[in-house]
């Protein structure tokens, strides 16, 4: 593996999670029946590949590996992975790994797409903070994200009488709603810190604390939709379905939109 | 010495005959004396339980006189006049052996893969144990039955899962909700199965149950029994909003509870989850309850159907289990196993 450069091995962690990817459809047709030893076993393998390619970027650079779109999305699959083998440690949480693989398959394969690895100029260790923070912020959305999907799936199997609801090894809906919210929690904490450096950076920058960038009002919106989501759950009793909908949704919202923002951004460009 | 197995089981017999081959307790360690006084066999433990009498012994006589003669002593101990017809199975090894490990696997059993015989076997063997009528190869091969049916637990899923209404309604339960010791149940109509199914629940923690019945003094035993408490007929509505499972089997000609009168109850809980179970027929809930959200209905046939889907699966494990069960009695069966050489005889049923 001497000859292997940071994105071969990221390349590699990739294959290793559409091969978890390939494993989950398997598990799925089986109704999550089995442990899920396997697929953890394969997700934290080649989680090894990820942490060395991230290590190497960062060496490289001799700063966090948070400044590009690739960069940035290594970054999230990473905090992503982590937390699912930590979650992971518990048997019935296992089958997170099931939901993740295939969403960290395309992450990746978007991740590895060429003119997203752009070289950048000196970036700040505020600016590194910032980023490393709002990154890991959308790695525990995301985990959370799929333990939400797992409660609509769980959800649905028992409104519809499904064998599978009871046969699975799968946690209780409480639990999964319990996990969900915890994790949006985190990163809304997460978001919020990342987020408070962003005017002393604007400051030192462009000598403003506020601009209407794209990105900028984008992460505003981010940040407000996760944290209504979150009141709510509270407030007026919006657990559930809705707060699992909430939860997938969101994500998916930052997911799909993610890239384009940046692009639009002038303030996050180098 | 060769191990044998006479015995009678729910398979072979009704009920009614296999009350008059039981054993007690107390009648076990003579009736094991007596046999070794005649001269029948060397070592012997006697399971009788509901569903079965055997008895498992060690010869070293003819094992197919011996087993006639240990029928014909069962017959007269227990001063049964009626013909023999197909009642008792007659083993010897390996046969012998298989049977008494599919017996401890819960492979025999009624409820295919149940625990309880497992219990009831350690317990027969201790009282033999205890009287000293077990030597070097029942005590050998029992404790092998033991592992053996501890492996099988562990290597296979022929004990997973509920095959009962009362506990696939506690595994229902536990889908829903993150544990059940905060969670209080409600009896409506104080019915067998619900009883059951409330004694379920309360053995997996939940804190505790209120009983509702036409007649309030069966609902005020029902509730002294599981130690919860008694409700009027008339006002178990007014206890809902602290309810999380209910568990309904009235004998009501219509539905008791419908969705215009569940929606209000909904908000009031801030749509904590509800798990209904309604096991009346007629049933007493409307199914449209079940569109409301953070409302969980199950009917009998529901739970029936979660039930025998645990069967079919282990069901399928039967083959499994019986080449592990194949495996370990051969092993017991070769001479650095037994410490001497055996010659298996074939089974010769009666």
């Amino acid at each position: 593996m001497d000859g292997l450069t940071e994105r071969g091995f990221f390349a590699l962690a990739v294959f290793g999670y559409g091969l978890s990817a390939i494993y989950s459809v398997f598990l799925w047709r089986k109704g999550f029946q089995r442990d899920d030893r396997l697929n953890y076993a394969v997700l934290a393998f080649f989680f090894i590949a990820h942490t060395t390619a991230m290590a190497l970027r960062g060496f490289s650079l001799s700063r966090c590996p948070v400044n590009n779109l690739f960069e940035a999305m290594m970054f999230i699959m990473w905090t992503i992975v982590a937390s699912y083998l930590v979650l992971g440690l518990f048997r019935r949480l296992r089958f997170l790994g099931a939901f993740a693989s295939p969403v960290l398959l395309a992450m990746g394969v978007f991740a590895l797409m060429p003119g997203l690895d752009t070289t950048e100029g000196d970036v700040s260790k505020m600016a590194s903070l910032h980023a490393a923070l709002i990154l890991l912020s959308y790695g525990a959305f995301g985990i959370g994200s799929f333990a939400a999907l797992m409660y609509l799936m769980v959800e649905r199997d028992l409104k519809m009488h499904r064998a599978r609801a009871i046969l699975s090894v799968l946690p209780s809906i409480q639990r999964l709603e319990l996990i969900s919210t915890r994790l949006l929690i985190a990163g809304l904490v997460l978001l919020t810190a990342g987020l408070s450096l962003a005017p002393v950076l604007m400051k030192d920058r462009y000598g403003v604390f506020f601009q209407a960038d794209a990105k900028i009002v984008w992460s505003g919106i981010v940040w407000a939709a996760y944290a209504i989501l979150l009141v709510a759950r509270w407030w007026s009793s919006q657990g559930g379905r809705k707060f699992a909908w909430g939860a997938v949704g969101s994500f998916s919202f930052v997911l799909l939109t993610f890239w384009g923002v940046n692009l639009l951004s002038k303030a996050h460009q180098p | 010495m060769p191990i044998i197995t006479i015995g009678l089981s729910h398979r072979t017999c009704a009920v009614d005959v296999r009350e008059r081959f039981a054993f007690s307790d107390a009648d076990i360690p003579a009736a094991l004396t007596e046999l070794k006084a005649r001269g029948l066999v060397s070592e012997g433990v006697i399971v009788s339980t509901c569903n079965r009498m055997e008895i498992y012994a060690v010869t070293n006589s003819s094992e197919r006189k011996v087993l006639d003669e240990l029928r014909d002593f069962i017959v007269a101990q227990k001063a049964y006049n009626n013909a023999i017809n197909g009642e008792f199975y007659l083993y010897s090894e390996p046969q012998s052996l298989e049977h008494l490990f599919k017996v401890a696997c819960g492979m025999d059993s009624m409820l295919l893969g149940e625990t309880e015989i497992l219990g009831q076997l350690k317990k027969a063997y201790d009282l033999a144990l205890q009287h000293k009528h077990t030597g070097a190869r029942l005590n050998k091969a029992f404790q092998r039955a033991f592992n053996v049916a501890k492996h099988v637990r562990t290597a296979t899923n022929i004990q997973r899962g509920s095959v009962s209404v009362a506990s696939a309604a506690v595994e229902l339960a536990e889908k829903i909700f993150n544990t059940l010791e905060d969670h209080k149940v409600m009896v409506i109509g104080a019915g067998d199965t619900s009883e059951k199914t409330a004694r379920a629940l309360l053995s997996r923690g939940a804190q505790s149950v209120i009983v509702a019945n036409r007649s309030f003094d069966r609902a005020a035993a029902l509730a002294l029994e599981l130690g919860g408490t008694a409700v009027s007929f008339d006002n178990w509505t007014e206890e809902f909003q602290d309810i999380d499972i209910v568990i309904s089997s009235t004998a009501a000609p219509h539905y008791i509870l419908d969705r215009t009168k569940l929606e209000p109850i909904m908000k009031a809980r801030r749509r904590r989850p509800l798990l209904l179970i309604d096991i009346a027929v007629p049933r007493d809930i409307e199914p449209e309850v079940n569109f409301l959200e953070s409302v969980y209905l199950y009917n009998i046939d529901d739970l029936q159907a979660i039930a025998d889907g645990y069967l079919k699966q282990r069901q399928e494990e039967i083959a499994k289990c019986e080449a592990i069960i194949r495996e370990k009695a051969q092993a017991l069966l070769e001479p650095s196993a037994s410490g001497m050489s055996f010659q298996p005889n074939l089974a010769q049923p009666a």
